[in-house]
């Protein structure tokens, strides 16, 4: 489903060369993989090139057996809203938008008919136990909730594989287990594929595949 | 249309600034628009003021005339000029023929004599279309003016009305008798007696010293021109037409030269193109300051959703839809600014026309008018679309920056 073939992506960070080198991993359908390790070792950098809003210095992003990364932008933007669904250590729903909405909004940028986006919404919103609170806008919803939110607006248009940085980081563990519980019913249910960025612990925990990073290379036996 | 939404609601969520913004918008949007409603009562009143003043809708001209040349006033004239009136009559896009004879020469009242610009009319057909009255009845104010009283339709009756400084030079006054002296059409040295039956405020300083109107019937005796007329005075049934009408009545008057009133109008195209390049100047103005509010409003608001659009652009905005989101901003900005700015101009023209402020005399002429600003639904909306289009111009430069932001430095973004 995901496969990054040699991966290399260097950037200058203080003076010292930091990012991931020549690593190599891969994702199948249905499966909740984990990139684990410690602060700056490259799980976010890794993660940006997987989800197609970096491009690789060196290496290819493969994706449902094709490769992705040196496609026009143009190109890698309509992948990213049709095959690639993005959940973010700060939310990061748009303030201005009801939950519901929030979830419409890549349907809309697909050009699902309304009444249609709303209905697979509204259906996604039940899944994530959110359906009561799909009129409210994120600042009237808790950290757990907007998470998960933004799961389902993640989901919504039927993504191949789910990238998610650091999700459970601004949630304390009453709210982070449960929802790491979600996303791997929901990789079990729909055959959708995750790829975590995270040093929790608890989510290491519910993976079915760790890549371990250090330094920006993999550091785990394949 | 999830952008449009996206848009407005961006707009809403920034309350403060986006008031501010559309402030400037429909203050814009207000001086724009009551200043063309100002420039078209002006630029009415002098057409009017043009046309009622003895131009006519059309002027036939004889073939080799020159604007503002009186020499030649009989030297080169109609040679029938009432025939070719009686003719013109007959058209059926045209409602009265003014024929008139222009002329020069001295008027004296014993001790003093002065030079004088005459204009001979017909005393019947003047009054029913031209402003002649109105003239007369501002004369009727000015001193020696009481008991001021158009020409007599007799044409054994031989009267004058002067202009009022013509009449202060002279010490003359209604009832006063003087002497008009002129050349006759063969050159030689002719005059008439006249009675001052009243004086005449034209509006002109400059012509109120000068001028002075007699009957057609006065002018032949003291000319010896016969049917001759300098110019005939068209009054056409439908005004609008006048350019197409003078084309057409060219055609028809070979002899002769078809002038629409607006090309002999010196003043009026003089003041016309002054006032537009004064309000055109403000008009730039007002669009820049409009453009650089509205580009602050949204550059401020694309600096405080830098991740937010980076968010966007990961789940697979397209950088020209992030171009289009702030295109609707703008738009959105217009329109509520526009809309807003007709009701402030609506009720402030209402307000200002209520009051019926008096202006003061506008350079060289005698008197001033009353405001009355005009509604030009026209202006309203130039003034409309130029804003429009100004503020999707400001946003353009906002939605370029955010259109180029990279996604993994505006994900960063704190």
């Amino acid at each position: 489903m995901l496969e990054l073939r040699a991966i290399t992506r260097a950037y200058e960070l203080g003076g010292e060369r930091a990012g991931v080198f020549g690593v190599s991993l891969e994702v199948p359908q249905g499966c909740l993989a984990v990139i684990a390790g410690p602060s700056g070792s490259g799980k976010t950098t890794l993660l940006q090139v997987a989800g197609l809003l970096d491009p690789p210095d060196e290496g290819e992003v493969w994706l449902e057996g094709e490769p992705v990364s040196r496609l026009p932008e143009r190109a890698r933007c309509d992948l990213r809203l049709r095959r690639l669904g993005f959940v973010f250590q700060a939310f990061n729903l748009v303030p201005v938008l009801s939950a519901l909405e929030n979830v419409m909004l890549p349907l809309h940028l697909q050009g699902f008919p309304p009444a249609a986006a709303r209905i697979r919404a509204t259906a996604i919103l039940e899944r994530v136990g959110l359906a009561d609170r799909r009129n409210h806008r994120p600042g009237q919803l808790s950290g757990g909730q907007q998470q998960r939110v933004a799961i389902a607006r993640a989901l919504a248009p039927d993504p191949a594989l789910v990238l998610a940085d650091e999700p459970t980081a601004n949630l304390d563990h009453a709210h982070g287990g449960p929802l790491m519980e979600l996303m791997s019913e929901l990789a079990r249910e729909r055959g959708t594929a995750f790829l975590v960025a995270s040093h929790d612990p608890a989510v290491i925990a519910q993976a079915h595949r760790v890549f371990r990073l250090v330094d920006g290379q993999r550091v785990d036996t394949a | 249309m999830i952008l449009a939404r996206l848009a407005l609601r961006n707009l809403l969520r920034q309350r403060r600034r986006t008031a501010l913004t559309l402030m400037v918008v429909v203050a814009g949007f207000v001086a724009l628009s009551l200043a063309g409603g100002f420039m078209a009562q002006t630029f009415k009143g002098l057409a009017d003021g043009a046309i009622r003043g003895g131009l006519g809708d059309l002027q036939v001209l004889p073939p080799g005339h020159r604007d503002g040349d009186e020499r030649q006033s009989l030297e080169r004239s109609l040679p029938d000029g009432e025939a070719l009136a009686a003719q013109l009559r007959r058209d059926p896009a045209v409602a009265e023929v003014l024929p008139r004879t222009q002329f020069m020469g001295l008027i004296s009242s014993g001790p003093q004599s002065v030079a004088f610009l005459g204009t001979a009319v017909d005393p019947l057909r003047e009054p029913r279309f031209m402003a002649c009255l109105d003239a007369l009845k501002d004369g009727a104010k000015a001193p020696g003016g009481a008991g001021s009283r158009w020409l007599s339709a007799d044409p054994d009756a031989r009267e004058v009305i002067l202009g009022t400084g013509l009449a202060r030079a002279l010490g003359a006054s209604v009832g006063s008798s003087l002497t008009l002296m002129s050349t006759t059409k063969a050159g030689a040295l002719n005059g008439v007696d006249v009675e001052v039956v009243g004086l005449q405020d034209l509006g002109l300083k400059e012509l109120n010293d000068r001028s002075l109107t007699v009957s057609l019937a006065t002018a032949g005796q003291l000319l010896e021109a016969g049917p001759a007329r300098s110019a005939l005075s068209i009054v056409l049934r439908h005004p609008g037409a006048a350019a197409q009408e003078a084309v057409r009545l060219q055609a028809l008057l070979p002899g002769t030269r078809v002038r629409p009133w607006y090309e002999l109008a010196t003043f009026y195209r003089q003041v016309k193109l002054l006032y537009t390049a004064i309000f055109g100047f403000m008009g730039l103005v007002l669009f820049l300051v409009v453009l650089l509010a509205t580009v602050n409003t949204l550059l401020m608001s694309v600096l405080e959703r830098i991740r937010e659009f980076g968010v966007l652009r990961a789940l697979g905005l397209q950088s020209r839809q992030l171009l289009s989101l702030l295109q609707w901003e703008g738009a959105f900005l217009g329109l509520l600014g526009s809309g807003l700015g007709l009701a402030a101009t609506l009720l402030l023209r209402a307000g200002l026309n209520a009051l019926h402020l008096r202006m003061p005399a506008p350079p060289g002429t005698s008197h001033g008018y009353e405001l009355d600003i005009h509604f030009v639904p026209l202006v309203y909306v130039a003034v409309a679309l130029g804003l429009q289009a100004t503020i999707q111009l400001s946003a353009l430069f906002p939605g370029l920056k955010a259109a180029r932001l990279r996604i993994v430095e505006a994900l960063r973004h704190v």
